[in-house]
């Protein structure tokens, strides 16, 4: 058998390609040069994308992980290049994302010593990665990144990074892949529900008249929206779902309520707070989602089904959690379901729902162009068949009102941490396993600035990305609550823009200005023919709010309705 | 009300680290924690004691625990029938006057460990009241320096129900499962 002698750098290299890993994001610097050194020899089977900041390679490691359910995998430098990808790590953990970042570290001699690019990125990403390592020795480097990647994808996905000191890199060894599975210390996790846990479920679903389901991400990560959708099928429960949660059950089901929470819709909230049962799948109840712990649904039992046991209670109480993956519990429960109707609850909600349609925006002609009209006008140009890379503020709201999802994984946006400057890097990720679909990113003027330089990587990469930025000349959602909160004293969120326009044909896309909404089809129609970036930027209402809205820590139902437009006023008389 | 935890952790480097830093990141406070070896070797105990009257977010800190990789198990010992040890090193000036020490020491609760003239090193160990009572009374004398260790706990008996699994498990057993279930 004949011996194979490589280098830490190859070795790197080799076990990503063992890991499935067709595509990469990084940034070479000088603690990881020898892994760029050996690149050469694998970029055949590894592409490598160039990003234009470390932010920005962890961003589209995570928007291709959300895409296409791998691991995603970033690298950079010691030093600076890591500490860059903080923002990035702590992104994919709060929303659950598997990625692996792999960082060169200083000379082993030299850790310690507060050498030239030295920083303690592995003690640094503590709080906010799933796991962290740094490998001192060069015998234990191939189990550790295979240990890395089974870590970041099993159980609630999350960011592992690894630290890889330059001389590993340069040492040589015989290369085994390890065969054997990774241990970790810990026993193997339940998946399923018990029976005593089923037949209380079974028994809270069938006395229950008020029911709602509570839809998250879990759904998505556990593939179970199928299980979802039988569960509100059999039972006429309705479904509201969290931001992470859109496409947990598609939009036209007659069962789907819609977003729950700050921005969610009216009638969803209505129901949470006077349900008899929750049924909470894959969802954290988060602050953003239940608004005043102390009053959210305080009548109903609630039931919780999330693969993470430190997430039962920890919120919310319950009255019955069950730990393990949604999707078998799931099949556990549904042979065992009653057929029911629910109907007079139904038609309460559908009540609610007619009340809150007859105040919407996108239903009336309006002189000046505004943010919930593009999106929903975008919805219908794309036939509601295109994956939307959302970023953060009032755009990402209105996205999520108004772009109705009907697969699951067809939304990446930044929830839990609400990282600006998200989408467009997230979105050059996802194009590398999406090429099926048109993906359009939906930013406003604040975030695109803030990972506006990954542009060049869109251009150098072709990727087929269309960027739609919602120009409204403000941090928007910060000046929604200065003048809700604040009264109006609007500090600092009056933000310029370069020239959109001039922006991409400086960095050498195809560049759209629309001002008026009888321009979106034709611009959409254009943008989506060419292969390739297309950047467009959609000038909307400056003064836009976003409707309906719980002040942060007010009773879930103690709602700002969106107001009765003064046109549609008239068109009603 | 306190709670009281004993944590099996793989003896890596950071790890104390991270199991500090996951408290403090989920606001618990810690009153003290104690780590060393065990019995088996790569394997660290420690004995955190937290300020947690509230038996829910007990649970929470627990289970968080458990999620992090380099963690065995968690025994929480709050509840449960243990012996809870701490140990406490003081120094004092008896200038002259030792028969006050004499009785303390007769007691049996404390050991001389080093005397230089009219200084002397004391050792403590008990629960925590004993090592209370017994720093109160040597206030008769001058203390020097006075140093405490966290508590260490140890549960009673043989109780499988607190016995923690010190095993290693594969993270991608149960998503395997699954692949073959479906």
């Amino acid at each position: 058998m004949n011996k194979k002698i490589l280098t830490g750098a190859e070795i790197i290299w080799e076990c990503l390609i063992k890991e499935g890993v067709d595509v990469v994001f990084g940034y070479p610097g000088g603690a990881i040069l020898p892994a760029y050194d050996a690149l050469s020899k694998y970029s055949d089977r590894v592409h490598h994308v160039l990003t234009r900041h470390e932010q920005g390679a962890t961003h589209m490691a995570d928007g291709y992980a959300r895409a296409s359910g791998k691991v995603g995998v970033a690298i950079a430098t010691s030093g600076p290049g890591a500490a860059n990808m903080v923002t990035g790590i702590a992104t994919a953990m709060m929303d659950s994302v598997p990625i692996v970042c792999i960082t060169g570290q200083v000379p082993r001699p030299a850790i310690g010593t507060d050498a030239f690019q030295e920083t303690d990125i592995a003690g640094t990403v503590i709080p906010v990665s799933k796991h962290s390592y740094l490998v001192m020795e060069i015998e234990r480097l191939a189990e550790t990144i295979k240990e890395g990647f089974s870590i970041a994808r099993s159980g609630r996905p999350g960011p592992v990074l690894i630290d890889i000191p330059k001389d590993i890199q340069s040492e040589s060894i015989e290369f085994n892949y390890p065969e054997r599975p990774v241990m970790i210390p810990g026993v193997e996790t339940e998946t399923f529900a018990s029976k005593e846990e089923l037949d209380f479920a079974v028994n809270l679903i069938a006395s229950s008249e008020r029911p709602v389901i509570l839809a998250g991400h879990g759904i998505l990560l556990s593939g179970a929206s199928n299980e979802i959708v039988n569960l509100a099928e059999i039972c006429g429960i309705p479904v509201g779902w969290t931001l992470l949660g859109s496409g947990a059950i598609p939009s036209s089901h007659p069962l789907n309520m819609g977003m729950m929470g700050m921005h969610g819709e009216y009638a969803v909230n209505n129901a949470i707070q006077e349900a008899d049962l929750l049924i909470a799948c894959g969802m954290r109840f988060d602050d953003r989602v239940t608004g005043n712990t102390k009053t959210y649904s305080m009548n109903s039992k609630k039931i919780h089904f999330d693969i993470d046991p430190a997430e039962i209670n920890k919120n919310i109480k319950v009255d019955l959690g069950v730990c393990g993956d949604l999707k078998t519990i799931l099949k556990q429960l549904l042979p065992k379901l009653q057929k029911k109707k629910n109907q007079e609850w139904l038609e309460t909600i559908t009540k609610w729902q007619n009340e809150s349609n007859q105040r919407d925006i996108i239903n009336t002609k309006t002189e000046v162009l505004y943010g919930a009209q593009v999106i929903s006008d975008l919805w219908h140009e794309t036939n509601g068949d295109a994956i939307i890379v959302s970023d953060v503020g009032q755009h990402q709201m209105l996205e999520a009102q108004y772009y109705q999802h009907d697969e699951p994984n067809t939304l990446l946006t930044s929830g839990g941490l609400g990282t600006m400057g998200f989408s467009l890097p997230a979105a050059i990720g996802a194009s590398f396993f999406r090429k099926d679909k048109d993906i359009w990113v939906i930013v406003g003027d604040g975030s695109i600035q803030m990972t506006i330089t990954e542009l060049a990587t869109a251009v150098q990469e072709g990727s087929n990305i269309k960027i739609a930025i919602i120009n409204n000349g403000y941090l928007g959602m910060v000046r929604q609550w200065q003048q809700l909160f604040y009264d109006e004293r609007y500090n600092e969120t009056p933000i310029s823009s370069p020239d959109y326009l001039k922006i991409a044909e400086a960095y050498g896309l195809k560049g759209y200005r629309v001002t008026s909404r009888n321009e979106i089809p034709s611009t959409v129609e254009m943008a989506t023919k060419i292969k390739g970036p297309v950047l467009v930027e959609f000038v909307v209402e400056q003064h836009d709010m976003v409707y309906p809205m719980v002040p942060a820590g007010a009773d879930l139902n103690q709602m700002i309705s969106r107001p009765v437009h003064e046109q549609f006023k008239e068109s009603e008389m | 009300m306190r709670q009281t935890l004993i944590v099996f952790v793989q003896d890596e480097p950071g790890v104390l680290n991270r199991v500090s830093s996951m408290i403090r990141k989920r606001n618990f406070n810690i009153i003290s924690l104690v780590a060393g070896r065990t019995e088996k070797t790569g394997i660290t105990r420690m004995t955190i004691v937290l300020n947690e009257p509230d038996k829910t977010k007990q649970k929470i800190i627990v289970n968080n625990l458990k999620k992090l990789i380099d963690v065995y198990d968690v025994v929480d010992a709050t509840d449960i029938e243990c012996h809870l040890r701490e140990y406490a090193l003081i120094k004092i000036r008896i200038g002259g006057d030792d028969k006050m020490l004499n009785s303390i020491i007769e007691t049996g609760d404390c050991r001389v460990l080093n005397k230089s003239n009219d200084i002397i090193i004391l050792e403590i160990s008990g629960d925590e009241e004993k090592v209370e009572d017994m720093i109160n009374r040597l206030n008769e004398y001058e203390i020097i320096e006075l140093m405490r260790s966290g508590k260490m706990a140890m549960v009673y008996g043989d109780d499988e129900d607190y016995k923690p699994k010190l095993v290693k498990s594969d993270p991608d057993w149960a998503t395997k499962q699954l692949q073959q279930s479906f």
